[in-house]
């Protein structure tokens, strides 16, 4: 009697749940299954925006994808200028939040720095940026010649190394979403752990070095795998900074594709090196969570 | 066991739904739309739904209104886009199925994007006045003609435009004592004295996004090798062609020469502009689209302080060289096959393209009206060096070697940072040249090399 009971009931859990879970099922196959199946279909095939008298092109979007040195060097980029940002964060951002969070005077005025940004669209922000890298009349330039440093002046889209350098300027400067995951986390570390170390002797450097950091891991994990899988969209952030100036080397993956996807009948392509753009951010994340799972 | 066995229930119901959405996703791609041809509804009261980016919405509700007022029956909602968004809006509601009664059509960039959702004109040309063909110009309606893959024509110009060409502030020069020039010595001489006497006035502006480099390029080349653009282009003709190793090295030289600022390369669209309106340049180097700053009643609508701008061609770089631009037909406008009002759609293109709509959208100068012998009031061009600016723009237009044409994809991704690359001293113009070869006979670019 009992198992009978407990079976109905479970049976009505089940479709209790299933219920629950439907509207959620149709609005994920909705959104990205019904998405990613017509991006499959489409990256076989040669065909415009209307997609009409597509033709079936077998591979060949992806073996053209696959070698082009262009393509090749936007994910390279995509994955360097992630590396840049995920340093800035758990160096800059890290000491910046710790410092915020600690109470440092004008704490207020930095996290408002940092997290402007985060609060502004980034097409505004990094045109904005953009501007002042012009040679001329750009903010940089102006302000080494008004500081009495005409020597540091850049053409700063002119050359491959200063290219690089204004793209970690900028996103040396986007840290302001790990600052926040920061201040937020730091706030459930175990007070006690700090101040018996303070009692200990440990001085300012040694807390941050030795306690605080290992303390907020977790932290550093949810921060380099957002900043990872972020960098692959960051597409506006360079569009509209550098434009992939000079020559094109400091492209993303993102401003391939939008690039890609201009001329005519290369949606096909464009979908291709989308795919192959989603399969490397896939293998990220499961690269991530076996690595988190050893941790465990 | 059992909780395990709804668990599977669940997954499966999941897993159905989304092989069903997967299939149906890759069952419909190719096939959406189809273009049928809509019935046509025989109504007094017409509603024509009118999509465009182009001419401006100010300019387009005066013409509207005008139509509107002689045509008590006929009402014309209007949908602008802006140019980048409509090139993917306008197929993309096409294709949908969207009742479209005229649609304006970029002719270069989206004829054979959109031409098999639009009826041919042939269609439809029952409609328009007789002998609407010989009220145009020739050239600009075979373009749009040869453009679609077919050979079809599917859109009625309203005129061409062109590039490249030099603008000047006239009042500028006169202060400074500056001429006009005419060869890349002349400007460097200009540029020079004008760096002398205004040291905050660069002296030449233009657009250092990849985009533009062509555009210039394709000038240069021009002078020498009109047709070399359209030979490339079509296919038939190849990147490293020693004409177009000279265009990069003439290209080039400019900077040197100190007729170009290499700063100039770090400024993007649309700051030159705003740098020449602001007095900030003496000259600027743009496309026919920019003949509206001929006119003081524009610059004083848009508040631009300049006191006389005039229009040049791109000063000639080699001793054999003849002023050249490209020019090519713009602001089609076609009848999608969703359209339930052909008759009078038709109507209303007739009077925007040979009709007493031009009278009213053509003072904007936008574009070179494609309807034969218009000319602008002395109301809108009221000095001699916008005078003598409007003419040299439309006659380098009528009588341009090339079409102005280009390939998106190629010139985004590899030909305008390969002509920076040049001009950045990264590459020699031979590199770059075999480079842009190597790369349009890849295979990337479906209409490139063969």
């Amino acid at each position: 009697m009992g198992s009978g009971v407990e079976a109905r009931k479970g049976r009505s859990d089940g479709l209790v749940a299933l219920l629950f879970l439907i509207p959620l099922l149709f609005f994920y196959g909705l959104y990205y299954l019904y998405a990613f199946g017509f991006l499959a279909q489409v990256s076989r095939q040669r065909v415009s925006l209307t997609f009409v008298n597509a033709v079936n092109v077998g591979w060949d979007n992806f073996r053209l994808v696959a070698t082009d040195p262009l393509f090749r060097r936007s994910v390279l980029n995509t994955l360097l200028f992630a590396g840049i940002s995920i340093c800035a964060a758990l160096t800059v951002g890290f000491l910046l939040a710790m410092m915020i969070s600690t109470g440092v005077r004008g704490r207020k005025l930095l996290y408002g720095i940092f997290l402007l940004p985060s609060l502004i669209p980034l097409s505004l922000f990094a045109t904005v940026f953009g501007q002042m890298l012009e040679t001329k009349d750009g903010a940089f330039n102006s302000l080494f010649r008004a500081v009495g440093l005409p020597g540091l002046q850049q053409d700063w889209l002119g050359n491959t190394g200063s290219g690089y350098a204004a793209v970690a300027i900028l996103l040396v400067y986007l840290i302001g979403l790990p600052i926040m995951y920061y201040t937020s986390d730091v706030t459930s570390i175990n007070l006690s752990l700090i101040e018996s170390a303070t009692i200990d002797g440990a001085g300012t450097w040694q807390i941050f070095r030795l306690m605080l950091f290992p303390l907020l891991r977790n932290t550093h994990k949810t921060v380099i795998l957002s900043v990872l899988l972020g960098s692959f969209r960051a597409f506006d952030v360079i569009f509209f900074s550098t434009g992939g100036q000079p020559g094109g080397r400091t492209s993303i993956t993102g401003t391939y594709i939008y690039n890609a996807a201009l001329g005519n009948d290369r949606v096909g392509y464009a979908a291709a090196a989308s795919l192959i753009v989603l399969v490397i951010a896939l293998l990220i994340s499961f690269g991530q969570l076996l690595l988190t799972r050893k941790d465990r | 066991m059992r909780t395990m066995g709804r668990g599977r229930l669940v997954a499966l119901a999941a897993g159905v739904l989304a092989t069903a959405l997967t299939t149906s996703a890759c069952g419909n791609s190719g096939g959406v739309g189809g273009g049928k041809t809509a019935a046509q509804d025989t109504s007094a009261k017409v509603t024509l739904e009118y999509w465009t980016w182009f001419p401006a919405q100010a300019t387009l509700d005066k013409v509207i209104s005008a139509y509107e007022a002689k045509n008590p029956n006929v009402t014309i909602k209007l949908h602008e886009y802006s140019n980048a968004d409509y090139q993917k809006q306008l197929p993309l509601a096409l294709n949908g199925g969207q009742k479209v009664d005229i649609a304006g059509v970029q002719v270069s960039a989206m004829t054979n994007t959109v031409r098999t959702q639009l009826r041919p004109v042939s269609s439809w040309e029952s409609n328009l006045p007789s002998g609407w063909r010989s009220q145009l110009e020739a050239k600009p309606v075979q373009q749009t003609e040869q453009i679609a893959s077919d050979k079809t024509l599917y859109s009625i110009p309203m005129g061409s435009i062109g590039s490249a060409f030099m603008y000047y502030n006239a009042a500028m020069l006169t202060k400074y004592g500056v001429a006009v020039p005419k060869t890349a010595a002349d400007l460097a001489a200009a540029a020079a004295k004008i760096k002398a006497a205004a040291p905050g006035v660069t002296p030449v502006v233009f657009a250092g996004d990849p985009y533009w480099q062509e555009e210039t390029l394709f000038t240069l080349v021009g002078q020498t090798s009109p047709g070399l653009s359209d030979t490339i282009l079509h296919g038939n003709g190849k990147w490293n062609d020693p004409a177009i190793v000279q265009g990069l090295t003439e290209y080039k030289s400019l900077f040197a020469s100190g007729a170009f600022d290499k700063s100039v390369l770090s400024l993007k669209a649309p700051r030159p502009t705003d740098l020449f309106t602001a007095g900030k340049a003496a000259f600027y180097i743009d496309g026919s689209w920019n003949d509206s700053l001929l006119s003081a009643a524009y610059r004083t609508a848009n508040k631009i302080g300049l006191a006389d701008v005039g229009a040049t061609t791109v000063p000639v770089v080699a001793a054999n060289g003849q002023p050249a631009a490209r020019a090519f037909a713009e602001g089609g406008l076609a009848i999608p096959k969703s359209s339930t009002h052909v008759d009078a759609a038709a109507k209303f293109i007739a009077y925007m393209t040979v009709g007493a709509g031009v009278d009213l959208w053509a003072p904007d100068l936008v574009l070179s009206p494609a309807k034969k012998g218009y000319t602008p009031s002395s109301a809108v061009l009221n000095s001699p060096a916008a005078t003598a600016g409007y003419t040299a723009v439309s006659t380098a237009i009528n009588n341009a070697g090339s079409s102005r044409d280009s390939q998106q994809d190629f010139l985004t991704q590899v030909e305008g940072n390969s002509i920076l690359d040049v001009l950045n001293g990264t590459k020699t113009p031979q590199a770059a040249a075999d480079y842009m070869q190597s790369e349009w006979a890849s295979g990337r670019y479906p209409h490139g090399g063969k």
